[in-house]
């Protein structure tokens, strides 16, 4: 008798279990592959302290540093904008274009410069003047947190 | 006759749920690699050089010349900096210490009366010129910057305590950006027809 009263009360069932994990799976998944974008170009990010966190609503990512498939002691360094490698003069109508895609004005968005840490300074002044040129003036240096 | 249905009707899935949590912190790991962090700027808008410039006035005893060179040396003012001195010890470096210590500068007459929440304060007029060789190594460039805003983030954290009695970190967001206001950050970053000269 006593045994099977036990053997009647119910296990919880665990059976929605992988459901909702897979659901959670499947959100962050879809969340995360949104944004990736191939890198063509190498980038090492620098280290600093003073950095915060960029809002990712109104973020333009500009890739900079050499490229992916370059021979050995080619240095010369490439600008990558959304999935392709472009040029520095190519700035101002990748700005229009994205601005016209999100519905803003240039003025409210940051651009967030990738710049690869062995770069030099002389290209990534000739973006920002493009970046002048567009009316983008919010920019961030992308870096990680120093230890 | 019953009993064999039973037995061979279930299968085991309670580690569906295993495999599927391991998947998730999977993707949970990788996917914080790519927090976007970074040094906010604000670039000063466009001027067409055709047109004629009339140069913002600025006190040469308010600006502070910051050059990187392309070696990596890095010359403030008249004094030359070494890599080892953007390094900090004991929260600062020798540079940060440095532009701090020019923008708490005891001189009244570089400092502009300012008010903040109906009071007024003397806030340093002083301005930062950083100037970079066109070969000069990014990794260095932005340490300087680093060290610059670390500088004036010290500036507006005693700016701060003197205000509202508490430090920059602790204020909330409309008291944050009154320190802001009245204290901006005067970091000019030189075009490259500046680095032509010699």
């Amino acid at each position: 008798m006593a045994k099977k009263g036990k053997r009647e009360v119910p296990a919880m069932s665990t059976s929605s279990l992988p459901d909702i994990v897979f659901m959670l799976l499947f959100f962050f998944m879809a969340a995360t592959t949104m944004r990736e974008v191939d890198p063509l170009v190498k980038v090492q990010m620098p280290q600093a302290n003073e950095i915060t966190e960029l809002d990712k609503k109104n973020l333009v990512n500009i890739w900079m540093g050499k490229p992916m498939n370059a021979a050995k002691g080619e240095d010369a360094l490439k600008i990558q904008l959304n999935d392709k490698t472009q040029e520095v003069e190519d700035i101002r109508n990748f700005i229009s274009a994205t601005t016209a895609t999100k519905g803003v004005s240039p003025k409210e968005i940051v651009v967030n410069l990738r710049v690869d840490k062995e770069a030099t300074v002389g290209k990534l002044t000739a973006v920002k003047q493009e970046l002048r040129k567009a009316d983008a003036l919010s920019i961030s240096y992308a870096a990680m947190q120093a230890e | 006759m019953a009993r064999a249905k039973k037995k061979a009707g279930e299968i085991n899935s309670s580690s569906m749920a295993d495999i599927s949590f391991l998947l998730l912190i999977f993707f949970l790991v990788t996917t914080t690699m790519d927090v976007d962090t970074g040094m906010k700027r604000t670039l000063p808008p466009w001027i067409d050089p055709t047109e004629q410039q009339n140069d913002v006035d600025v006190n040469e005893r308010n600006v502070l010349k910051v050059n990187v060179s392309r070696n990596g040396s890095i010359m403030v003012g008249t004094e030359e900096y070494r890599s080892n001195d953007l390094k900090r010890s004991a929260g600062h470096s020798r540079l940060s210490r440095e532009v701090y210590h020019f923008l708490v500068d005891a001189d009244k007459s570089n400092k502009k009366a300012t008010e903040i929440e109906g009071a007024t304060y003397d806030i340093s007029e002083g301005l930062v010129s950083l100037k970079a060789d066109n070969e000069s190594k990014y990794k260095i460039y932005l340490q300087v910057q680093d060290e610059l805003t670390h500088a004036f983030n010290l500036y507006r954290d005693d700016i701060s305590r003197a205000v509202y009695g508490v430090g920059y970190n602790e204020l909330d967001d409309i008291q944050a950006g009154n320190i802001r206001k009245a204290v901006p950050m005067k970091i000019s970053e030189a075009e490259p027809n500046d680095q032509t000269k010699k």
